[in-house]
């Protein structure tokens, strides 16, 4: 094991889909000509909203689904007509699916057992697993008398025992409340990354995705729309729907009203925006500015210059504490938001319903997407 | 009369004060939920308890010349009790009874084990057939009740006789070249037997595998498990309780069962339901016969007590 080369150094292909295409009913295209590589190492996020088929996806991957069309090949072999339990890929279920009648012990040894290995070996493999899960003292119980993030555990342990090639995650934190959230999702990570297993996994939850994986795709009915690291997926959006899907966003419509290498104006309804590079396009073209919320600096005062701020009336603000978030009306009646830190504890100079704000933004903030 | 001191209110107040507790007692049992709960045990003291307490009390008389002593007789104004155990004891001692049980309990079991085997699939496709066809399969099973019992049992008869529908029909077939012995056999006691608690056995099984999260079945299948090892590995045991529910229901009645033993069962099939019977009306021995009923009781009761206590200890130890 010494001389092998750290996965994460070596990036080499371990999943390649290819042209997928899953069909249910003879009508409902699920998943639609999708594919994808994922490497040796990385954890691969599929992210969507409900109905985008990214659970068909992760389900054809397992096994459980036969695709229409298209092949899926795991380290160079094809396993496109392997039945699940002859693939060297296990599944952390949604809600876990570990069985209520096996003892904690007997769910982690029931793949090995399937695999005929012998018995020594099971038990060392089993300890070694209760160990890494630090559930080593409730090996005896039953699923039922663990708690959410403890059953949480079993259930990855279940599916790392048989050291899978590849490790399917579906909705992995799907089921737990928002504080044990935060710090399951480091154990797990830590724990993937410790094993080095590949993972391929599927959430509906953006923030699950951002802090997980390694690359994420945004999937969209059964088609993906963008794939790259997080921050890829974030900043640069390759389309409005990418953009809307994850985190907040603020959509203005326009034209290109000069177009150069090193800048473009674009003419909107309440402003004018000046990018700071050069996009491909043309003069009169239609495009949609995106601006996250964050990015956007609210003032009383007026902003110098004459590009990239709009004006408008606070007409509602959400206090989270350590920031607020403000919805502004603006004169096209369109309501924007704008993210702000609360950094002093000053609430007079605050900003509040009713005032009269201007808005603005930095020149890199922007995402021009073509409509 | 006069009050007699404190002493005297005080316990009269104590009686008043006991008396409202038992009111109030009376009360709490008359509201709503304890009238409509104990409604049903009335209802099963009456008819049940009672009857088989006189049952009992039958069977420790003695047989008169015409009607049944009493267990309990009045002399000289003073009660007396007089039982009699030589029903029992001549039940335990004689060879036929004790085969007469065992062999109830023998075709019993290899009823029950027959509807597990051919209910387990049907109930198994059933709970994952199409969601709209449910409704139509369930009434599929039901729909020979909307046949009288009797008639159904007599009409296998029909079909099972020497010159009946089968054994012309392969007869004529050249199937065969002489009629079948498959009547009054314990070919045909089990065969009505099965036909008529196989739905007895399917439908607890319905209710139980219709709720199997298919989750464990993909779980167990991504683990590595092939169909046949999924199916007992994890569909099994998580269907225990479904099985052992329809195996009582077929269980029990099929025990005491009289009128498929009378009717398609032979001279060397032995019921104790038709021993029952001929104690009770041909032999005329009440006492022998309310033995016989008794220890059936008994051996029914036995194993299905152990079972309930097992049951419970286990959906204890789930808490």
């Amino acid at each position: 094991m010494a001389t092998e080369p750290k996965p994460n150094k070596v990036k080499t292909d371990l999943l390649r889909v290819e042209g997928v295409t899953k069909i249910f009913d003879g009508v409902i295209k699920a998943v639609d000509d999708v594919s994808l590589t994922v490497a040796q190492g990385e954890i691969f996020a599929l992210l969507g909203g409900s109905g985008c088929g990214k659970s068909t996806l992760l389900r054809l991957l397992a096994g459980f689904e036969v695709p229409t069309k298209g092949r899926i090949f795991l380290a160079g072999q094809d396993i496109t007509d392997l039945p699940p339990y002859q693939r060297p890929i296990n599944m952390m279920f949604q809600s876990y699916a570990l069985f209520p009648h096996l003892t904690v012990w007997q769910n982690i040894a029931f793949g090995l057992q399937r695999d005929h290995m012998p018995k020594a070996q099971i038990a060392e493999r089993v300890e070694s697993m209760l160990k890494l899960i630090q559930l080593t003292s409730f090996a005896q119980r039953k699923p039922h008398q663990l708690s959410g993030g403890q059953q949480q555990r079993v259930a990855l342990a279940r599916s790392l025992a048989k050291q899978p090639k590849l490790l399917l995650l579906d909705e992995p934190l799907g089921a737990l409340d928002k504080k044990l959230r935060e710090k399951t999702q480091v154990e797990l990570v830590g724990i993937i990354e410790e094993v080095g297993v590949t993972c391929v996994l599927v959430t509906h939850d953006q923030e699950e995705a951002m802090t997980m994986a390694s690359t994420i795709a945004v999937m969209h009915e059964g088609t993906i729309l963008q794939t790259g690291t997080p921050d890829e997926v974030y900043e640069r959006p390759n389309s409005r729907q990418v953009a809307e899907f994850i985190g907040d966003v603020n959509i203005f419509e326009g034209q290109i009203e000069t177009y150069a290498a090193d800048h473009v104006r674009i003419r909107s309804e309440v402003c004018v925006h000046y990018l700071m590079h050069g996009i491909s396009g043309h003069v009169g073209l239609s495009v949609v500015v995106a601006v996250r919320p964050e990015k956007i600096v609210l003032s009383k005062k007026r902003p110098a210059g004459e590009v990239n701020w709009c004006v408008g009336e606070v007409v509602a603000l959400v206090y989270f504490g350590d920031h607020t978030i403000y919805h502004i009306q603006l004169a096209n009646a369109q309501v924007i938001k704008a993210q702000q830190m609360n950094r002093t504890t000053d609430l007079a100079e605050a900003i509040t319903s009713g005032d009269r704000v201007y808005a603005s933004w930095s020149g890199l903030a922007l995402v021009v997407l073509v409509q | 009369m006069e009050w007699s001191g404190l002493g005297s209110v005080g316990s009269i107040s104590a009686f008043w004060s006991q008396l409202v507790v038992i009111i109030n007692h009376f009360k709490k049992l008359l509201s709503g939920k304890s009238l409509l709960i104990s409604l049903p045990y009335l209802w099963l003291i009456l008819l049940v308890a009672i009857p088989l307490l006189i049952v009992l009390k039958i069977s420790l008389s003695d047989m008169g010349p015409t009607s049944v002593t009493d267990v309990l007789s009045w002399s000289q104004g003073w009660p007396t009790i007089k039982i009699n155990f030589s029903s029992y004891l001549f039940l335990a001692s004689d060879q036929l009874y004790i085969d007469t049980y065992l062999s109830s309990i023998k075709y019993a079991l290899l009823t029950t084990l027959i509807c597990l085997v051919v209910g387990f699939p049907f109930a198994y496709f059933m709970a994952r057939a199409p969601k709209y066809l449910q409704p139509m399969l369930l009434m599929l099973i039901m729909l020979p009740f909307w046949t009288s019992f009797l008639l159904r049992i007599y009409a296998w008869k029909t079909l099972l006789v020497s010159n009946g529908i089968i054994n012309n029909a392969l007869l004529s077939l050249g199937v065969i070249n002489q009629p079948l012995a498959i009547m009054n056999n314990s070919f045909s006691l089990v065969l009505g037997m099965v036909y008529s608690y196989l739905p007895f056995m399917i439908l607890p099984l319905y209710a139980n595998l219709s709720k199997l999260d298919l989750r464990f079945l993909e779980a167990a299948a991504d683990l590595g498990a092939n169909a046949f090892k999924t199916f007992w590995l994890v569909t099994v045991p998580l269907s225990k309780a479904g099985i052992i529910a329809g195996s009582m229901l077929v269980f029990i009645p099929a025990v005491g069962e009289y009128v498929i033993p009378e009717l398609l069962g032979g001279s060397d099939t032995l019921m104790i339901g038709r021993v029952l019977w001929d104690e009770f009306f041909a032999n005329n021995d009440w006492p022998m016969a309310s033995a016989v009923a008794v220890v059936m009781m008994l051996l029914i009761l036995l194993p299905m007590s152990l079972l309930s206590r097992y049951q419970s200890e286990q959906a204890e130890s789930k808490l």
